[in-house]
């Protein structure tokens, strides 16, 4: 590296378009309108597509300017001219992806502009050819050698100008470009934070920054410009790596500064609900969204993923229609689709559509994990390992596909080999309960308890989301005769029931109460027994039950001493309990038998 | 992307959602390389019988094997290797590529077009099915089945191919110019490790199935058989992981990774290689359309017994247990008696690390027989014999067994079988005391082995039996007192067995006994103890042993005692009888010196019987000695007559007797370790001494 990033004169580009320079608070949305549209143009003028679309998007949230204040465009200069005819037909072919054409029309153009078209021009006919490649290379074996020709030739002449300090804002993106394609991560990290620092507002370089970012180690160590495009990409970031509270506290700013009507910000909240599976809050933006935006495609998989998780067959088969009928060759549609098919139970036909995917993307990666799913359904399980195994090969950090190898491995019968895919799985979201409790039942399957016991006081404690750890630790309990825990359990259980205030039938509750009356009943507590005995009444399975415990408390307490008239609150409701009965004992760190990885 | 129409996701290479990597079995492609071979063998047929010599020729078929399975080679170093066989050859087939990549695409065309007549005429000049001619004739498929845009790529690599082969070579001769005779050495040098090839491995590019499939199994032969001579660890990964950057479907690499990493001890990187191999394993299962379902179910059986063995490798018995449990249940549940034949001898060697349990054994033994699976059924034999040894069964019923079992390996050709079946003899002939039959088994071993290299060219060096052999022939000699000869063997065993492979340990343990029984003669006990620590690192209990002799040594007797009565509980409780009587002899020697020989005598007897029992005749010798020496201590007096009628009554010819005899002056035969366990008698000089004394 050449210049280290913080080194960077910024001040050098600043001088030339001086609206560049943007400042670090959102006091002043017009300057950020301006910038934003200014931005927009001058990605536009590159073909940076993606880029330009999400300035203007961004842009279009803010309020419109009078027209005294719009910006004139930045004006031409000697360069720009001399090349002007050579750019315009340039930019003409590119735009028809007659990328070649373009190149050669390109060649020896001094303007910064025209350099870039030209570079990059030359890198995308690179890219083509080598997808076109693929299909018609000489071996299978060779599918893996199949590169980008031209990505060598591009990296010395680039690294050269680069050395020479000749490169702008956008040189340097696509510098950093070129070097993550050859598996140069460091050397492309450092570029693409230069190049932040010259061209902030250039959202393309930030994002392949998010994408080599792996961790929050390597994030505070970044030195990033000072700019309020800096809060965007820290709000991505922590979105990407799972940070959900954060990202949200730094959306939830940005809307606050005046943002709100961002369909970008909009859909990344939903997003960031959908991971900490708070779907009600995601469904309700999404719908948002979907009213402001009707044709927009993107994060439309994510939607259908959290429709299909409340088996809404309607809302899902509209979406389905009505994103076929926008575009049916997009990724995220074939997703829906594959989604809408699965609700209904049409396997086969799910597993096309994510087949379809995967041809269209073949690092999608959501789409092998559902296409597993599908073929777990189908019951054809090699078929679904494979499909896991090529989304781990596409993402090693892919929870759903080591949780789903693990079912896989469970349904086959082989509570221990799954044990390793669930610890994986467990390994990278630490805090979810359901692979906890996957554990804790391959645990208790091969009769190893007190690993199994770990495991659901563990999935209770980071916050159960299937409710069904206590009732499970519960049981263990039961079967280790160790009542007074079980009990303890049991009205945990209950009080969590009681609390979430949901009245979603739960199956496991006359368990709870039968227990509880008859545990109570042991320990001569009459007057909880009989609260309990009275809930058991309310239940189908255990009526009987419930009333001939009643019986025999009404005797016994007939012998015995008078029973107390008055009655005590129920124990169980939160309100009475609360206080005295938390789970007072602390989360420990989950210690499984360490020996095997 | 709207433009494509919706049939084009009709893939043919995906069916019930498995990708096949290779629709049409193509198992090769042509390289500029393979046409450089076939430029070679095109040529050998041109030529006719007349033009080179029979020498040339057989040189020449010689080189063509590995030429046709090993991986893609420069072209320069091809035309070297057939300069060394036949140099008119060598010149023809270099202009006749240079024709070729300096001419026009036409020119390899008409090449392939020209290659079938080899075929035609009614007398061939190949024949079809030969290895040669299969080779043909996969190439010419694998052209023919060439687009025409891959036509083009195949020649613009040739030409690539060739201008790179000749820039070389301008290079090499300059270089042979300067310095002809380093050269020449290095081509001989080259022409030793043909066969492994380790830098033009590295610096290749992409394998075909078939060089991938040939590297693989060279690679585990070698591990299994000679680990020293693959490739390294670390270069072995590199090669595996570059293998399947090319081809991720390519299961059995991530076999051999497994197998690498068990090298190297590490449990994560093995488990996951495993697991994955056996993930992808079931799908090429399900593939299959012979056995179906059916070969689907069973390599999930065989997975699950597979990490039972990882885990047993690792010491993990508790995991190895559940993963077998689970292994027998799925076998069970599909009725599949081969793989619960080798979850029965599984559990056997997971049971033997706790208790012995020889009923599951012959158990095994005889199911194994029934299901004709000689391999597990001798195996089982070798274990029960192992055990029947240490319960102290009759040699001659022993060997009976082994002799029996040895038909079995012989009639199968199970060489490993054979291997272990004399590796146990040697130890059974030294837990019995008799030096002799344990050299003469182990030099038969590793003489056998000579022999079997030159006949088969299998070369089984590695094993754990040779580790054996050899540990055994170490501690002969340094029982003898020929400590050269012992260190000369363990140096030969730390090549063979580089310190961080697998039976390395035998070894270890084996050098540091030596050592300290060495120590312990030289009288330098604190060297001594320092050894301590690796022996018990390595084995406890033995470790303890020899704490308590060192102590004992240093006369601190108290605590030499506490630690000889802990563990003599602990070896009755795990029936160690060899390491009780050791214990129950050095408590004796206790006992008498600190003077009170009278106690030590019903603890000698405890151990004379004992010994007797379980036939240990060199214990038993070490016994009466004791015994002899007691009573020398008990009555001074009558110092001459009683401990000499002792050892003539002692029913045991052993050496003993003819030591008391003949060679009263070695040392040496006194403070020696005994098989297995060991045990050295510290203060054998001591009774040497009086016994000389005492003798008439």
């Amino acid at each position: 590296m050449a210049a280290s990033p913080s080194v960077v004169p910024v001040a050098v580009t600043a001088a030339v378009i001086p609206v560049l320079s943007p400042s670090s608070d959102f006091s002043n949305l017009r300057e950020i309108k301006k910038q934003l549209l200014l931005i927009a143009g001058l990605t536009r003028e590159r073909g940076l597509l993606h880029s330009s679309k999400w300035s203007a998007e961004l842009a279009f949230s803010l309020p419109a300017l009078p027209l005294a204040e719009l910006q004139p465009p930045p004006p031409i200069t000697e360069e720009d001219a001399q090349d002007m005819d050579a750019y315009t037909l340039a930019k003409a072919y590119f735009d028809v992806k007659e990328y070649d054409r373009a190149a050669h029309f390109l060649h020896g153009c001094n303007s910064k502009k025209a350099y870039f078209l030209y570079m990059y021009s030359r890198y995308l006919s690179g890219e083509k050819k080598k997808d076109d490649e693929t299909v018609d290379s000489l071996g299978p074996l060779e599918k893996g050698q199949v590169k980008n020709e031209a990505l060598r030739e591009l990296r010395v002449e680039l690294s050269k100008k680069h050395q020479a300090r000749e490169l702008d804002g956008f040189g340097l993106y696509l510098y950093g470009v070129v070097l993550r394609k050859l598996d140069l991560v460091k050397e492309a990290i450092d570029v693409f934070v230069e190049a932040t620092h010259v061209l902030p507002l250039h959202w393309g370089a930030w994002l392949e920054l998010c994408n080599l970012i792996t961790d929050k180690e390597m994030l505070k160590f970044l030195s990033l410009p000072d700019t309020w495009m800096k809060e965007f990409f820290l709000a991505h970031i922590y979105t990407e790596l799972q940070l959900i509270e954060e990202a949200l506290q730094k959306y939830q700013n940005l809307i606050d500064v005046g943002f709100s009507k961002s369909s970008y910000i909009v859909s990344q909240i939903a997003v960031a609900y959908h991971n900490i599976r708070d779907i009600d809050k995601a469904l309700s933006i999404f719908n948002e969204l979907r009213k402001q935006d009707p044709y927009r495609i993107e994060n439309m998989d994510t939607f259908s993923n959290l429709l299909y998780v409340r088996s809404m067959k309607s809302e899902l088969s509209y979406l389905a229609h009505n994103l076929c009928e926008i575009d049916k060759y997009r990724v995220e549609t074939c997703c829906v689709i594959g989604n809408y098919y699965s609700l209904r139970s049409q396997h086969e036909k799910a597993a096309l559509y994510f087949q379809r995917a995967l041809k269209l993307n073949p690092r999608y990666l959501g789409a092998w994990t559902l296409m597993g799913h599908e073929y777990m359904e189908m019951k054809n399980t090699s078929a679904a390992i494979q499909a896991y195994r090529h989304a781990i090969e596409v993402n090693k950090r892919d929870y759903r596909a080591w949780y789903g190898l693990g079912q896989t491995y469970e349904i086959l019968k082989m509570p221990f080999y799954c044990l390793y895919y669930y610890r994986r799985a467990h390994q990278l979201r630490p805090n979810d309960s359901r692979m906890l409790v996957a554990l804790g039942e391959c645990y208790e399957k091969l009769n190893q308890l007190v690993e199994a016991k770990k495991c659901y006081w563990r999935a209770y404690a980071v916050g159960d989301v299937e409710k069904m750890a206590l009732v499970k630790l519960a049981k263990l309990h039961e079967q280790l005769t160790e009542s007074e825990q079980a009990a303890q359990c049991y009205i945990k259980y209950i009080q969590d029931i009681y609390s979430c205030g949901e009245i979603v039938e739960h199956l496991e509750e006359s368990t709870a109460f039968r227990y509880l009356a008859q545990y109570y009943f042991k320990c001569k507590l009459w007057d909880e027994a009989s609260t309990c005995a009275q809930k058991c009444c309310a239940f189908n399975d255990t009526r009987e039950e419930g009333k001939a415990l009643l019986r025999q408390i009404l005797q016994l307490r007939n012998q015995g001493e008078t029973p107390s008239t008055e009655m005590p609150a129920p124990f169980f409701l939160p309100a009475s309990l609360s206080a005295n009965n938390t789970p007072t004992r602390r989360v420990s760190p989950l210690n499984l038998s360490s020996v095997t990885p | 992307m709207a433009s494509v129409h919706e049939s084009l996701y009709f893939n043919p290479m995906m069916t019930n959602g498995v990708v096949h990597a290779n629709v049409f079995g193509i198992k090769d492609w042509v390289t500029p390389y393979k046409i450089a071979v076939l430029v070679l063998l095109n040529e050998m047929g041109r030529t006719g019988e007349g033009a080179v010599s029979l020498m040339e020729r057989r040189r020449l078929n010689q080189l063509l094997l590995p030429l046709l399975q090993g991986p893609d080679i420069t072209l320069s170093k091809l035309y070297k290797l057939i300069e060394e066989s036949c140099p008119q050859l060598a010149n023809s087939v270099q202009i006749r590529i240079k024709l070729m990549a300096e001419g026009e695409l036409k020119d390899m065309e008409q090449f392939f077009d020209d290659l079938t007549d080899s075929f035609s005429g009614t007398e061939p000049e190949v024949h079809k099915t030969s290895v040669v001619g299969l080779f043909l004739r996969h190439m010419i498929l694998a052209y023919s089945k060439l687009s025409f845009s891959q036509v083009f790529k195949l020649y613009t690599a040739l030409q690539q191919y060739f201008q790179n082969g000749e820039k070389k070579t301008v290079e090499d001769a300059d270089m042979e110019l300067t310095n002809r005779e380093e050269g020449e050495r290095k081509m001989e040098k080259e022409e030793l490790d043909v066969s492994i090839r380790e830098e033009e491995v590295s610096c290749s590019g992409p394998l075909s199935q078939k060089q991938a499939e040939f590297f693989l199994s060279q690679q585990a032969s070698l591990l299994k058989n000679d680990e020293t001579k693959a490739l390294t660890p670390a270069s072995l990964q590199k090669e595996l992981n570059n293998l399947l950057k090319f081809n991720p479907d390519f299961a059995e690499a991530h076999y051999l990774s497994y197998l690498n990493n068990l090298r190297v001890q590490d449990v994560f990187s093995s488990t996951h290689s495993l697991l994955h191999y056996f993930d992808r394993l079931i799908l090429t299962g399900a593939e299959s359309k012979s056995n179906g379902e059916e070969g689907y179910g069973r390599s999930l059986r065989y997975a699950a017994l597979n990490l039972a063995a990882l885990h047993c490798r690792f010491g993990h018995y508790q995991q190895a247990e559940l993963a077998l449990q689970e292994a027998i249940r799925i076998a069970q549940e599909s009725n599949d008696h081969v793989c619960l034949q080798h979850c029965l001898s599984w559990l056997y060697v997971l049971g033997q690390k706790r208790s012995d349990s020889y009923v599951l054994l012959e158990h095994s033994v005889k199911k194994a027989v029934h299901f004709g699976l000689p391999y597990l059924a001798s195996l089982g034999i070798q274990s029960l014999v192992q055990q029947r040894a240490f319960a102290g069964k009759t040699a001659n019923k022993l060997m009976d067994a082994l002799k029996d079992s040895d038909l079995l390996h012989w009639k199968h050709s199970l060489s490993e079988l054979i291997d272990i079946s004399i590796a146990q003899k040697t130890a059974i002939w030294r837990l019995y005391g008799r030096s002799t039959m344990a050299l003469q088994q182990a030099q038969m071993l590793l003489s056998m082995n000579s022999l079997e290299s030159v006949n088969a060219g299998v070369q089984q060096n590695n094993t754990e039996s040779f580790a054996v052999a050899l540990c055994h022939l170490a501690e002969l000699h340094a029982e003898q007192g020929c400590f050269a000869a012992a260190s000369e063997v363990l140096k030969h065993l730390k090549e063979r067995f580089p310190p961080n492979s697998q039976h390395a340990q035998l070894w270890m343990l084996c050098d540091q006994k030596i050592q300290f029984d060495r120590a312990m003669n030289d009288g330098k006990y604190h060297l001594a103890d320092s050894l301590v620590t690796g022996i018990t690192a390595l084995n406890s209990i033995e470790g303890v042993y020899r704490k308590a002799i060192v102590l004992q040594a240093q006369n601190q007797m108290s605590e030499a005692h506490k630690l000889l009565q802990k563990l003599l509980i602990h070896c009755q409780k795990i029936r160690n009888t060899e390491m009780v009587i050791s214990v129950l002899l050095s408590v004796a020697e206790l006992y008498w010196r600190s003077s009170s020989p009278t106690i030590a005598l019903p603890v000698l007897l405890q151990a004379l019987a004992l010994s007797k029992e379980y036939r240990l005749q060199y214990l038993a010798s070490e016994t009466v000695l004791n015994l002899a020496f007691a009573q020398l201590w008990r009555q001074p007096s009558r110092i001459s007559m009683k401990p000499r009628t002792i050892l003539q009554r002692s029913t045991a010819k052993s050496k003993s007797e003819m030591l008391f005899t003949s060679r009263p002056d070695s040392t040496t035969h006194w403070g020696r370790p005994r098989r297995g366990t060991g045990v050295r008698c510290s203060s054998g000089s001591c009774i040497r001494s009086c016994l000389l004394t005492g003798c008439p």
